[in-house]
């Protein structure tokens, strides 16, 4: 299902944009501000549920951009783009249309850890994701500069509260009004950069800050608690002035795997990819560092840093006397540029290149951009729902760093469920959720609302309890079906793919299961075959299969007849057969955590004036935190089960209500988005 | 109906079996072995839901769906004979091998959905001597897929069933807040010496082990993780489970607990509390003198109240003392309060001055200053006892006691002395009850049950490192959930472990980039 279409070229695209621009409305269902990868997967997702949506950017011409490495996926971010792929967002298609180098990270340790990750061609990705957004129905892009939020005066009946009505561009008078606006503003939120000595106010080198009023908005009028946290990026180096031979040669997989459940395969081809290079720090490295720290103000302001290292000044100060890794990734197939991920630093540019030529590989290395930090404001994400929408503002959804995470997965996850959820609220459609028990972009969603970040938060699979059941091959089955029944944002073309895919697998396990040998013929039939069970055993095929040496394919040529229509789910069979022991004994717990997730605890509680037995200590945390569901209340630190129970009075199960709306209002509007979808990839030249 | 249930058990049961062979190749497991006892469907439980003491019949609940295989292993059925719903049968306890036999008692057995939980669920009738409960706990604790009940759990399933109305979960939150705190006093009676530090250096290995590994699972392919960090924790692993096996064999118990409510007598120094202690039991056990600072160190006693259990100390009296040998006397006392069931709070009726409201005031700083070695103070867990009343004049003496009784926000207070006995008869009644509401509490007073618990637990760490070994080199998510279920276990005697534990020995130990 690739799209072998090309992708339109750049004067086309801005001239179609800027036409779209002078017709924009002045209302829309859904305003999305940024367009990163967080901006354009809420635009992409609200638009798919129906929303009409308008899609603000500073530049046109950067939506879709890597701003840092050129690369997407790997452990923990991979499944968070398999998930994203399968609720039908655009990063993993992009990927596959840009990837130059696919690898499955974690390949010897178990299918649940496996991290599908590709480098990317920078400028193919932004040409897909920017045809893609243009292609799509009810979706308008325009480019202006966000003045102010507009939100009403709080509502006398419930003070505090707040509804965003709109947003007012730079030159332009008349507002913009919509129901619902998502934020995806990135590190442009009071962004500071910083190289050496010098400060200046931006979100990305190259690209002018963003206005002051949106900050203020956000501060004053909604008086929502921000923090300030740092990044940054490492020079762009000149790939003729690296001596690649005294690097170590990493090449990509001989067949690339692509991320999408739509893709049979990459666009790249497997011999046009192109090999990564490794290379170490030497004690020179360390010594610049230290040489230069009185000319690095980002180092110097670190007082309270993160727990990892986002520097090789970091990384030096805190592990001396090692040497640290440096991977030399391609920028793109006809870049002549090398990403040193790695290397991030914020030193002057002299030091930095002194520093960059102490490693053998880059002696006579040349910087084509010199890296530099940058700090920039968030909201604390603890005053989201799980919908991703302000508590105190409807209406109003934040997604990407602007809640206090780092990456392109995290905040592409984000952005789709925000732009799902302001479409839910635009359209008076009930909110939805995602449970940390069936996706890591639950996970990711749950940890941020109800716990916090004190560091730019980012994916690792060992955040997900359940990791065992979210795995990044399942990730459509976990998803796609209920994208599509409950959510909506699910093409029909995904939808019935996904339906055929679950019914063959269920189908071919039956067959397995239905298939029973002795031992002994098994034996007979599959020479080799290593089994210690007395021979007169009967062992189904389904329990063969989770041996360690048995393959499906072994079991298929034994039964041709039964087992060959499903040949092309040999790995899927497989990983299934062996976790399904694991995940049966997990499924109990998960029961357990979605049935107190469905029931929810009104906002609106007072939590000091319960009359029930609660510490002091406990009514804090809850006041503080507003847990939406009891299942939130009791992951929370500090809340005991005897708390917990007493909370129990003052639940409500909204589910079963909550189903019954979404199906009703939805046949029409799904059944005209389905019709659209067609009619495009029927237009696509195959 | 019924058959239907039988049958369906029966598919489980061999279900069970089948995976195992499945994911072990090369080992033909036994009918008895199953899937290790921390991995399979971990979620059935057991408690001892009556309370101790002179009872002449013990009942031991089990709820979820290995309570089915719990019936038939310990009460020697077969496969095809489940006792008749909700019908009392009278058979041999035995241990889950089906060798030992440990009581004859009734077993009932309620299929789901009626019985209190909703689920399935067993109920053992046995007799109440500790000895006898504690090898029913252990064989449940030994059977797959079975672990002891965390503190109102069966309640808090019940509802979860729908089979608790809201008034009748009105009183729930403080019931399982009462069981959390017993559970935690008696765990804290037994963690504060050597086992204590063997359970807490246990855990703090195995979160070595867990980040070590799930560092090695996220970061290896970007950043430097040595392959060496998986060779030491197989050793750690290796070591750890040693260690455990051997300790669950150990015969040897250690000191011997005794069993019973444990009562402290506290307060400031030459209040009487040596002289309650010596009138309790009848007998000089602690020496009085007219000195402040006299009881130096713990003086313990056994009794009996009314035919409960009771653990009777007495503390050294509390003040600032420069004495080195007085201090640690006074932080022993500290430490007594604070794992205390009741306490008893004694104070020199002289120093209470007749105006009622101030007697009330200096009463409760009194009573804070005592109990703050307590995480919260809870009143409803002490007596005020006034001694010397002797020595008050009478008129005094009866204002005082008529006050006393007038006023609230104070627990109960009695007037006494231990010269004269006066007032002894009303305190005893009062103590009685006291004790008499903390034996109804199944959890509180018997460190058998408590050693019966970690038992079970420990088992359960063993059999989920099992998984680590079995998946090492074949799946490392699948061990590392070997790990992550080990430490859940072990987490249940030494307190949970927070995801973000784990990752800050992960940043701290490796070098992990953006």
């Amino acid at each position: 299902m690739l799209t072998k279409k090309r992708p339109l070229p750049w004067s086309v695209l801005s001239l179609l944009s800027r036409r779209a621009a002078h017709l924009a409305r002045q209302q829309y269902d859904v305003i999305v501000v940024g367009g990163g990868h967080a901006g354009t997967e809420a635009a992409a997702a609200a638009a798919r549920v129906g929303a009409e949506t308008l899609l603000v950017t500073q530049k046109i011409q950067t939506i879709g951009a890597l701003s840092c490495n050129p690369s997407l996926g790997g452990v923990g971010k991979g499944q968070l783009v398999k998930e994203v792929d399968a609720l039908d967002g655009l990063c993993g298609r992009a990927g596959d249309w840009a990837g130059i180098h696919f690898t499955i990270l974690n390949r010897k340790k178990g299918p649940a850890v496996w991290g599908p990750r590709a480098q990317l061609d920078r400028q193919r990705y932004r040409e897909f994701i920017q045809s893609e957004l243009l292609s799509t129905p009810r979706l308008t892009v325009l480019e202006g500069s966000v003045e102010e939020l507009l939100v009403t005066e709080p509502n006398p009946e419930e003070p505090g509260h707040h509804r965003v009505t709109g947003i007012r561009l730079a030159n332009r008078s008349q507002p913009i009004t919509a129901s619902s606006v998502v934020l995806t503003t990135g590190t442009f939120l009071s962004g500071a950069l910083f190289m050496g000595q010098t400060m200046s106010p931006g979100g990305r080198f190259g690209d002018a800050p963003s206005s002051a009023g949106l900050s203020h908005t956000l501060r004053e009028r909604l008086g929502l608690r921000t923090g300030r946290l740092r990044t940054g990026t490492p020079p762009r180096i000149v790939k003729d002035s690296v001596d690649l031979c005294q690097a170590e040669l990493h090449l990509p997989d001989t067949h690339p795997t692509p991320f999408s459940f739509l893709n049979k395969h990459t666009r790249c081809k497997p011999e046009e990819q192109l090999p990564c290079h490794l290379t170490t720090t030497t004690p020179g490295v360390e010594r610049v560092v230290k040489e230069s720290l009185h000319l690095n103000c980002h180092i110097q302001q670190d007082t309270k840093g993160p727990r990892y290292c986002p520097s090789i000044e970091s990384r030096v100060l805190r592990f001396p006397g090692r040497s640290h890794q440096v991977w030399l990734e391609p920028e793109g197939l006809t870049s002549d540029l090398l990403y040193p991920q790695g290397l991030s630093m914020t030193m002057p540019p002299d030091m930095q290149l002194r520093l960059i030529r102490e490693i053998p590989a880059l002696r006579r290395a040349e910087i084509h951009t010199p890296g530099y930090g940058v700090q920039y404001d968030f909201v604390c994400p603890t005053q989201l729902s799980p919908a991703l929408q302000v508590k105190n503002t409807q209406g109003l959804f934040l997604a990407g760093q602007i809640n206090g995470t780092t990456g392109y997965e995290e905040a592409a996850a984000q952005g789709l469920w925000a732009g799902v959820n302001a479409a839910h609220w635009a359209l008076s459609l009930p909110p939805v959720a995602l449970s940390r028990t069936e996706s890591y972009i639950g996970v990711l969603i749950d940890d941020l609302v109800c716990r916090g970040v004190t560091e730019p938060y980012r994916m690792f699979t060992s955040r997900a309890e359940f990791r065992t059941s979210l795995r990044p091959d399942n990730a459509d089955l976990r998803l796609t079906l209920k994208g599509s029944e409950e959510v909506g944002c699910v093409s029909s073309l995904r939808y019935r793919e996904a339906v055929r895919v679950r019914d063959s697998l269920q189908d071919a396990l039956a067959a397995l299961h239905a298939l029973t040998l002795s031992t002994n013929k098994w034996r007979n039939k599959l020479p080799g075959l290593q089994m210690s069970e007395n021979k007169n055993t009967l062992v189904t095929a389904g329990e063969l299969l989770q041996y360690n040496h048995v393959s499906f394919e072994m079991l298929a040529s034994v039964f041709p007849e039964s087992l060959s229509p499903y040949a092309e789910f040999s790995q899927r069979l497989k990983i299934e057969a062996v976790y399904k022991p694991y995940c049966d004994m997990q499924k109990k717990e998960i029961e357990r955590i979605q049935r107190e997730e469905n029931m929810s605890l009104p906002q609106d509680l007072d939590y000091f004036s319960l009359p029930v037995s609660l510490s002091q200590e406990v009514r804090e945390i809850l006041d503080r935190v507003r847990p939406s569901t009891l299942g939130s209340a009791t992951r929370l630190q500090g809340i005991t089960p005897a708390a917990v129970v007493n909370l129990l009075r003052y639940v409500h199960a909204t589910n079963a209500g909550l189903k019954g709306r979404t199906h009703t209002n939805q046949p029409e509007r799904k059944e005209e988005r389905d019709e659209e979808r067609c009619a495009r990839n029927a237009s696509l030249p195959q | 109906m019924f058959p239907f249930v039988c049958r369906g058990i029966m598919r489980a049961a061999i279900h069970t079996r089948r995976i195992s062979r499945g994911t072990l190749p090369g080992r033909l497991l036994s009918s008895c072995d199953g899937v290790p006892a921390g991995l399979a469907d971990a979620d059935t439980i057991f408690a001892l839901s009556s309370g101790h003491g002179r009872c002449g019949v013990a009942v031991v609940r089990v709820s979820g769906p290995a309570s089915a295989t719990a019936l038939r292993c310990m009460a020697g059925l077969t496969r095809s004979s489940l006792p008749p719903p909700r019908k009392a049968l009278l058979r041999c306890i035995t241990d889950a091998k089906g060798k030992e036999v440990l009581d004859r008692g009734l077993v009932l057995w309620f299929p789901a959905p009626h019985s209190f939980t909703g689920e399935d669920s067993v109920e053992f009738h046995i007799h109440g001597g500790t000895a006898v409960i504690t090898a029913v706990l252990q064989a449940l604790g030994s059977v797959p897929g079975m672990r002891p009940a965390e503190a109102g759990e069966f309640t808090r399933r019940a509802f979860q069933a729908g089979k608790l109305g809201l008034t009748e979960v009105e009183g729930l939150g403080d019931l399982i807040h009462a069981e959390t705190e017993a559970q935690r006093r008696q765990a804290l009676r037994q963690m504060s010496g050597d086992l204590g530090r063997l359970y807490q250096n246990w855990s703090h290995k195995l979160k070595r082990c867990l980040a070590h590994v799930e560092a090695f699972i996220d970061f290896s392919e970007d950043e430097l993780i040595e392959d060496g960090v998986l060779n030491q924790v197989d050793t750690s692993v290796c070591h750890l489970q040693a260690e455990m096996e051997r300790h669950l064999k150990d015969e040897r118990k250690g000191e011997r607990l005794r069993s019973g409510v444990q009562v402290v007598i506290a307060g400031a120094t030459n209040a009487g509390k040596s002289s309650l202690l010596n009138t309790l039991c009848q007998r000089p056990a602690a020496i009085v003198s007219p000195m402040a600072g006299t009881t130096r160190d713990i003086v313990e006693t056994a009794l009996d109240i009314g035919g409960f259990p009771v653990l009777l100390s007495d503390t050294a009296g509390l003040r600032d003392s420069p004495d080195v040998v007085e201090r640690e006397g006074v932080r022993r006392a500290r430490e007594r309060v604070e794992q205390a069931d009741l306490t008893l709070v004694v104070v020199d009726c002289a120093h209470l001055l007749t105006d009622a409201q101030q007697a009330v005031d200096v009463l409760q700083t009194h009573l804070m200053c005592v109990l703050s070695s307590q995480e919260q103070p809870e009143t409803d867990r002490c007596l005020l006892v006034l001694n010397k009343s002797d020595l008050l004049p009478e008129c005094e003496r009866q204002k005082l006691d008529r006050e006393m009784r007038r006023v609230s926000g104070l627990p109960p207070v009695c007037l006494i002395s231990c010269h004269t006995n006066d007032g002894l008869q009303d305190f005893l009644t009062v103590l009685h009850s006291s004790v008499k509401t903390l034996c109804g509490d199944p959890l509180s007073g018997a460190p058998t049950l408590t050693q019966a618990r970690h038992r079970a637990h420990l088992q359960q760490c063993v059999a989920a490192l099992a998984q680590y070994k079995r998946h090492r080199d074949t799946d490392l998510a699948l061990a590392a959930e070997g790990v992550r279920l080990a430490l859940t276990s072990l987490g249940r005697i030494t307190g949970r472990v927070a995801a973000e534990e784990i990752l800050d020995i992960i940043f701290k130990d490796f070098c992990i980039g953006k």
